[in-house]
């Protein structure tokens, strides 16, 4: 009875390890990753695939150029849009200056901004502006608004405390806390998540042309309908490269604008 | 301004706790008058920081009154704070990514139209005074300095002159010199000794004893949330103060 009760304690910690490992191979089985048929058959695809890659085709080159430009426009302009909209909303759902009446169904209406896919958006736009880089610039507007404001109100909330509390005795306003202290104390984190915003905008912009709203995406997709993948491949290329060039140009900016975490005093 | 040796900040019998459970503070009563230093004496979570954030009304107490030139403190939330009574906390609480001029000139904004200062507006007046605390204090080459560039001396002055922008009537400051050398700390404490000779009342909350004897008008010793001793200062020494600190 003992020893059964001993094997039986022994046992429990892998019990959940073991359901774990049941359901992931249920799941495999349902998506259909354990059909052998079909992992043959991706294998060989995949081969042909990426056999049609290389090498890759420059021709399009000048016309991709001028959607990338369209996709970073769209990027920019999107991420400028969705902060001016979300900067306003992030304070108004900042508990430090607003009550629970309003920050509640701010950060609400801020949540079901943020649950809509990007794509889904862009289709919205398109139904509403008609095809082109205006659907996906209000699109990438409108999901930047839900990130920003979200992200913008919890770096408000996590000012240091006692800035507020320095700031709040001499008597100020709301408003003014906001400007000379909110702001002020949450420069280095705005700019941080703008660059990182527009980074990954540029990456979002890239498949709204899938949709019909605009940018290097309506080439990509249509390469990829016309089994074109020699000049897919130049347009991911083209777009790896803008990215890196953002990231660097990011980390410049970084480095140049933002005010160091720590800044202990220097020595007397 | 109120007249020197006046009660300037009368807190009574005041309780408070952050959360169900033991009070920091437990019926704690402190008067400061015009013109002079009183000294918070207390070992650390002895209520000193909570005492000067319910006197500056960023705390509301559970039970008592507090009470500036006779009139009750207004503790609110989100509303404008009297600015007749200035603080500093610990850290000071200055804005890094803002010059020193601008951090000074925070002290004026609950007394300028709030519209314009929104758009960094401020009466002439209002920029020339602080241009000139500054200068008073020993910093006015800094004023264009951010001030996470700054000193930890340097630091104080700009918390000092933010406080006098305010005009203050009471003047409380946490600890703010316990991160200083011996010798900025003593600069700076008499430069507020100089603040309280021209009628301010002022409170420093400290766990230093020997600061008591140099500067202090008066002492009080918290200890686990209640007042232990409360006198004026003597040239006979502090072996009280240590006897209360530590019973």
């Amino acid at each position: 009875m003992t020893s059964a009760r001993g094997a039986f304690r022994r046992w429990l910690p892998r019990v959940p390890v073991l359901a774990l490992t049941i359901v992931f191979f249920v799941t495999l089985g349902n998506v259909g990753l354990l059909d052998a048929d079909r992992l043959r058959r991706a294998v060989k695809n995949l081969a042909v695939f990426v056999g049609g890659l290389f090498p890759p085709d420059p021709s399009t080159l000048p016309t991709l150029s001028v959607a990338m430009l369209e996709t970073i426009q769209i990027a920019f302009a999107g991420t400028a849009i969705g902060f001016l909209l979300a900067l306003p909303l992030a304070l108004l759902a900042c508990p430090l200056l607003f009550g629970p009446a309003i920050t509640g169904p701010v950060k609400l209406a801020l949540a079901f901004v943020r649950t809509v896919p990007a794509l889904f958006w862009a289709i919205v736009f398109v139904v509403a502006v008609g095809l082109g880089p205006a659907a996906g610039t209000l699109a990438v507007a409108l999901y930047s608004l839900g990130y920003l404001g979200k992200l913008l109100y919890e770096t408000f909330d996590g000012v240091d405390a006692e800035v507020i509390e320095a700031v709040r005795s001499v008597g100020c306003s709301r408003a003014q806390l906001a400007r000379y202290a909110l702001l002020p104390e949450a420069a280095n984190s705005i700019l941080a998540l703008l660059l990182f915003m527009f980074e990954y905008n540029v990456r979002a912009s890239s498949i709204m042309g899938f949709v019909g709203a605009g940018g290097i995406g309506y080439y990509l997709l249509g390469y990829i309908q016309l089994l074109r993948y020699d000049l897919l491949l130049s347009g991911l290329l083209l777009t790896l490269v803008v990215v890196i060039v953002i990231d660097r140009l990011s980390a410049l900016l970084r480095r140049t604008f933002l005010v160091p975490v720590s800044s202990p005093a220097p020595a007397e | 301004m109120i007249e020197p040796g006046r009660p300037a900040l009368e807190a009574s019998d005041l309780w408070f706790a952050y959360s169900a459970g033991r009070p920091i503070l437990r019926g704690v009563s402190v008067t400061a008058h015009a013109g002079e230093i009183t000294m918070l004496l207390g070992v650390s979570g002895s209520g000193k920081t909570s005492l000067l954030k319910l006197c500056k009304g960023l705390l509301a107490p559970q039970r008592g009154t507090i009470r500036v030139r006779g009139a009750a403190v207004v503790t609110a939330r989100r509303s404008r704070l009297d600015p007749a009574v200035a603080y500093i906390p610990q850290q000071l609480g200055l804005v890094r990514n803002l010059g020193a001029l601008d951090n000074v000139l925070m002290g004026a904004l609950g007394r300028v139209p709030e519209l314009p200062s929104l758009a960094h507006r401020l009466p002439l007046g209002i920029r020339q005074r602080a241009e000139d605390l500054l200068t008073e204090l020993g910093i006015g080459h800094k004023a264009g300095d951010k001030t996470y560039a700054l000193s930890g001396g340097e630091r104080q002055r700009v918390a000092v002159a933010r406080a006098l922008m305010q005009e203050p009537d009471v003047l409380l400051a946490d600890e703010f010199v316990s991160q200083l050398d011996v010798l900025t700390s003593r600069e700076i404490l008499t430069v507020v000794r100089g603040i309280a000779d021209a009628g301010v009342a002022v409170v420093i909350a400290t766990h230093e004893i020997d600061l008591v004897e140099r500067y202090a008008d008066s002492v009080v010793v918290l200890r686990d949330g209640e007042k232990v001793l409360d006198r004026r200062v003597r040239p006979d020494g502090t072996t009280d103060l240590a006897v209360a600190l530590r019973r």
